[in-house]
């Protein structure tokens, strides 16, 4: 059997392996290390010591058992191992990780939420859809602020989402709303999937995030389109407000609250995000900023408890043990499916189909899309989109605007049964007459919207182009 | 028939776009020729198995069976690292210096370093003596050591302690950080090595005045690393093509620097709008001041004590015959290419 | 097995929690860089080495707490449909081919790698500020006795499990969850977290498992 096919063997493998549901980031590790021995096996390096004792001298029987056992062990695999997780831990792009969830979990603790969207639905008020569309910019202001999905939704399932169903919104308009909106988080810079993008392909993060920001923003937009459009054709799926409803208020009150709940949180996005793009702090130290920010921020709105910074603190941990992990166990495992060739035999399959770099794109995107179904986010950027990488050159596709496609795909990962996170979250603090098949059919239209999205970038790539052109010149 | 050839995995700590991967390839080249096709080297760039600042580690555990990089880069696991090609300029050029390693004992406080003290699997040697480092790239012109106080510079190694003993703030970035972190403003001035790896990272791009003449990395050469079971188990023959093929290398090494570097600095004048400028005799003086203030720190320790009395002895002789011998090359140069020196 | 599964639990949450603290750490040493670079024109020397030394910290510590609370990312969408008992069964095989290796392996390379580096006294070559980094490489060995020992608990987990036919779940410490939140509807919003997501996201869908099949 020749290397390269051990390597699809090795692939193959892993790819049944995860079927089994074991933790991948293991999986991955024991993997490396299992095919690693095998590629790196090399008897003269590993028994040379045992060899040389028993020529130069005639060791005891004790003596050669421990050398040939010292020599079982003396495998570069190990070493290799050793340093690709150090690699991991040194890595000065992924520092960004815990900071950003960090951030994103005192922000999601400040009691913003409410305020904003309550003053978002009165300022909307003459919108068709008004509290649809307030729950969306809500979501995408939140989404500037977290990198993660999950909690965004649940604050939004349970503040946005009875109120939108006392307003007589239809249940799934409602909850599609909720989803999608709540899973900008994932693509709207800062956000962590793209910080695990850049550390896996090495395209600078601070282009990325330069180069996510109006395509996210683009799909928000989309989103809010759909939402008036629908309710303008649909009234009675999202009826206007009644003057109860809204109370009587004033224009200076509805500026007041504006001000209040509106204006804090987007000065930390905005400072957060600015010195990233204008290239005062690197996405570390803001997002350290941020964090900072944060908390006063919770200060500010009197929202701080230690009871709070501790879970944020215990949560940060986790995730980030989860994203990381991952690493160490994927650099691994690639490197040695690189070694043994794998990596060159799919390179040379992929070109000699002879595809246009058109066909590429969407097979390589349709792959994502499927994947994106079974899978979670980190699986697919860590593990799979690294597959694709090395092929872009061929087909002169910038890995910038391949990893902004990837992201703004894999947000249907979050929508998508049978994994839909997002449907998740929602359905578990939703009340209970809504049910799951309800949601899914409220997600299809704006999985719609992502399509429409990554066509319309395709089209027009200078949405991604333009920013990072700007700032960082060609 | 020929056995199969022996093949060695060898990593660089540059980007595979650097001049100094061809460099390395020529060594390669004339390893694979000597040996009438019995070695092969696999050359790789930075990253492939490990990264830039990882290849010693990796070499003396097996990872790798050999790199090609510089002392400096591993200063981390002993300050005395840097004594080889980056340290206190006596007045030795890298020429003088690598003299020193080959022929002043430099080679053997340099085993003693690696292999007695800090127990690494390695056999190292050193080669192609690298013209002095430009002390960098400004924004704006600097003429006395006092415009340097504030600065926020990139350098590395011992370089580093000295730039902080004249008043800036220095940052220790990767190459290939350098000029991201210039128009961040996260480093407003940098140094890195030569015209030819300075213009290819686009260092023209965020900074229009270059100055020549330092002593802050004077006398630097590459760094050739061995595992040490790899080398012992050679054939005799072949293990003398891996050692002397350095000597080879350097030579061949210094005519593409020559021809490049010097075509790469007209090129940054005439072509990128770049004033190449002399670092001033003021600046040079508080560099050598500075280094007056590190040295006795680094004497504390005895072993890099050792390290520099062997050099001031090999530079004190030798220097005074290398100064009092050389003809006034400057006089002849303009004497033919006259009004072009700015010295 | 018992005893043993709950002080691996609790010895896991321990290390985990005490190390997760390094993020305020992190964010008020590199907050500090960004003050004093913008306000004082005096960048420090320590921060970048800070910051990835405390972020590799914290990961990796984490590891084993992570595993313990059910937290890293498997793709289950198959695992999921079967009863305990077959889980159990082949999670037992599979933390002996798939978990304990690499564990081993993380342990005694890492040591190899960190003894080396205490033998210098390693520092970064980042800054001339020379900060210390063999203890950094040392963490590699400490997260991986703390996975071994956890390891072993779930295994003793899958054991029980296969003998009961139900899983024993360790005890949750971060109450504020999604799935909480579902289970005690009305609190009031900023009184959650986000981070088991995934893991509750999972909860909801056996849950729902009813509803998603019809
Ligand atoms: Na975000
Ligand atoms: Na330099």
């Amino acid at each position: 059997m020749s290397d390269p096919i051990v390597a699809l063997l090795m692939l193959a493998l892993f790819l049944f392996i995860i079927l089994l549901g074991f933790p991948v980031a293991f999986t991955l590790m024991a993997m490396g290390i299992g095919f690693g021995y095998y590629a790196y096996f090399d008897a003269d390096r590993m028994w040379r010591a045992y060899n040389r004792a028993i020529e130069k001298a005639d060791p005891d029987q004790w003596d050669r058992i421990t050398l040939w056992f010292d020599g079982l062990f003396n495998n570069r695999i190990f070493d290799l191992f050793v340093n690709q997780t150090f690699s991991v831990m040194a890595n000065d792009v992924l520092t960004a990780v815990p900071l950003f969830l960090f951030m994103g979990y005192i922000v999601e603790r400040a009691n913003i939420v409410a305020r904003l969207f309550h003053t978002l639905n009165i300022a909307a008020r003459r919108v068709p859809g008004s509290m649809a569309v307030a729950a969306l910019i809500t979501c995408t202001l939140f989404a500037t602020a977290t990198g993660i999905v999950g909690a965004v939704v649940t604050l939004m399932g349970l503040l946005a989402f009875p109120a939108m169903l006392k307003a007589r919104y239809d249940t799934s308009l409602a909850a599609g709303v909720i989803c999608a909106g709540g899973t900008l988080g994932i693509l709207i810079p800062p956000s962590i999937m793209l910080i695990v993008y850049a550390a896996a392909s090495g395209v600078s993060i601070v282009k990325l995030y330069a180069g996510a920001l109006f395509p996210g923003l683009l799909l928000a937009g989309l989103y809010v389109v759909y939402v008036v459009v629908r309710s303008m054709m649909q009234p009675h799926l999202a009826p206007k407000p009644t003057r109860e409803e809204i109370g009587d208020i004033t224009v200076p009150q509805i500026v007041w609250q504006l001000f209040t709940s509106f204006f804090p949180l987007a000065f930390l996005i905005l400072a957060v995000l600015g010195a990233i793009l204008f290239g005062l702090a690197t996405p570390s130290e803001a997002a350290a900023v941020g964090a900072l920010g944060g908390l006063l921020l919770t200060f500010a709105y009197r929202a701080f408890t230690w009871q709070r910074l501790r879970e944020s603190v215990y949560l940060t941990v986790r995730t980030t043990a989860m994203v990381c992990w991952l690493f160490v166990g994927s650099w691994t495992f690639s490197s040695v499916f690189s070694y043994l060739g794998g990596e060159q035999i799919i390179s040379e399959f992929v070109t000699g189909l002879e595809i246009s770099p058109i066909m590429f794109l969407i097979m390589a995107q349709i792959i994502i899309f499927i994947l994106g179904w079974p899978l979670e986010w980190s699986e697919i950027i860590i593990i799979f989109v690294p597959i694709f990488l090395p092929l872009l050159p061929h087909f002169g596709i910038d890995p910038l605007f391949f990893g902004i496609l990837v992201a703004l795909n894999l947000q249907t990962s979050f929508l998508t049964p049978p994994m839909a996170m997002s449907a998740y979250y929602l359905k578990g603090i939703a009340p209970p007459h809504v049910r799951l098949a309800e949601i899914f059919r409220g997600n299809y239209p704006f999985l719609a919207m992502v399509v429409l999205a990554m066509i319309i970038l395709y089209q027009f790539p200078q949405i991604a182009f333009w920013l990072p052109e700007q700032v960082y010149g060609k | 028939t020929a056995a199969a050839p022996k093949v060695l995995k060898m990593q660089t700590s540059w980007p595979a776009s650097d001049i100094w991967m061809d460099f390395a390839r020529q060594y390669v080249e004339r390893v694979e020729k000597m040996s009438g096709g019995r070695l092969k080297i696999d050359l790789l760039p930075a990253g492939a198995v490990v990264k830039a600042f990882q290849v010693m580690d990796a070499v003396s555990d097996g990872v790798l069976d050999a790199a090609h990089s510089v002392p400096v880069y591993w200063y981390g696991k002993n300050k005395a690292a840097s004594l080889f090609g980056t340290g206190p300029v006596f007045g030795g050029s890298a020429t003088t210096m690598l003299a020193w390693f080959n022929g002043g004992g430099g080679r053997e406080l340099y085993r003693e370093l690696t292999q007695d003290i800090m127990g690494l699997n390695v056999v190292g040697l050193l080669g192609f003596p690298m013209p002095a480092q430009p002390f960098g790239w400004f924004k704006t012109e600097v003429n006395k050591a006092s415009d340097l106080k504030g600065f926020k510079y990139r350098t590395v190694g011992l370089a580093a302690d000295l730039l902080q003993k004249m008043g800036m703030s220095v940052a220790q970035l990767p190459g290939g950080e350098i000029v991201p972190a210039m128009e961040r403003g996260v480093i407003d001035a940098f140094e890195f090595n030569n015209p030819s790896s300075d213009r290819r990272f686009g260092a023209q791009d965020v900074a229009k005045n270059y100055y020549l003449s330092s002593y802050h990395q004077a006398s630097e050469s590459f760094e050739f690393l061995f595992n040490k079971d790899v080398m012992e188990d050679l054939d005799p023959d072949l293990r003398a093509i891996l050692e002397h093929g350095v000597e080879a290398a350097s030579t061949a090494n210094t005519a593409i620097a020559m021809d490049n570097y010097s075509k790469d600095l007209m090129e940054l004048q005439s072509k990128e709008g770049v004033t190449v400028h002399r670092t001033s005799k003021d600046i040079l003086s508080a560099q050598l001041k500075a280094w007056d203030e590190i040295i006795p720190t680094l004497e504390a320790d005895p072993f890099m004590k050792k390290v520099l009395d062997s050099q001031r002895t090999w530079v004190e002789r030798v220097v005074f015959y290398e100064l009092m011998n050389s003809p006034d090359l400057a006089l002849a140069y303009d004497h033919y290419f006259p009004g072009k020196l700015k010295l | 097995m018992l005893a043993y599964i709950q002080f691996a639990d609790r010895l896991s949450a321990w290390f985990g929690k005490a190390f997760a603290w390094l993020i305020l750490v992190m964010a008020i040493g590199v907050g500090y860089e960004v003050v004093v670079r913008y306000g004082f024109n005096a960048p420090t020397s320590w921060a970048f080495d800070l910051s990835y030394i405390t972020y590799g910290t914290l990961f990796m510590m984490g590891g084993a707490y992570t595993l313990s609370r059910g937290g890293h990312v498997r793709g289950d969408f198959i695992y999921r449909l079967w009863k305990p008992r077959t889980q159990a069964k082949v999670e037992l095989v599979l933390y002996f081919l798939f978990f304990f290796p690499g564990v081993l392996a993380l342990i005694i390379s890492g040591w190899k790698y960190a003894e080396r580096s205490w033998r210098y006294m390693e520092v970064s070559v980042n800054s001339p500020a020379g900060i210390p980094i063999f203890q950094f490489k040392t963490v590699i060995v400490a997260a991986g006795i703390l996975l071994f020992i956890q390891g072993v608990a779930q295994v003793f987990r899958a054991i029980l499990c296969i003998r009961s036919g139900e899983w024993l779940i360790a005890d949750e410490d971060i109450e504020e969850t999604e799935v909480q939140l579902a289970k005690q509807k009305g609190v009031g919003p900023g009184n959650f977290a986000a981070g088991t997501a995934r893991e509750d996201g999972r909860g909801l869908k056996e849950e729902y498992k009813d509803e998603l099949e019809r």
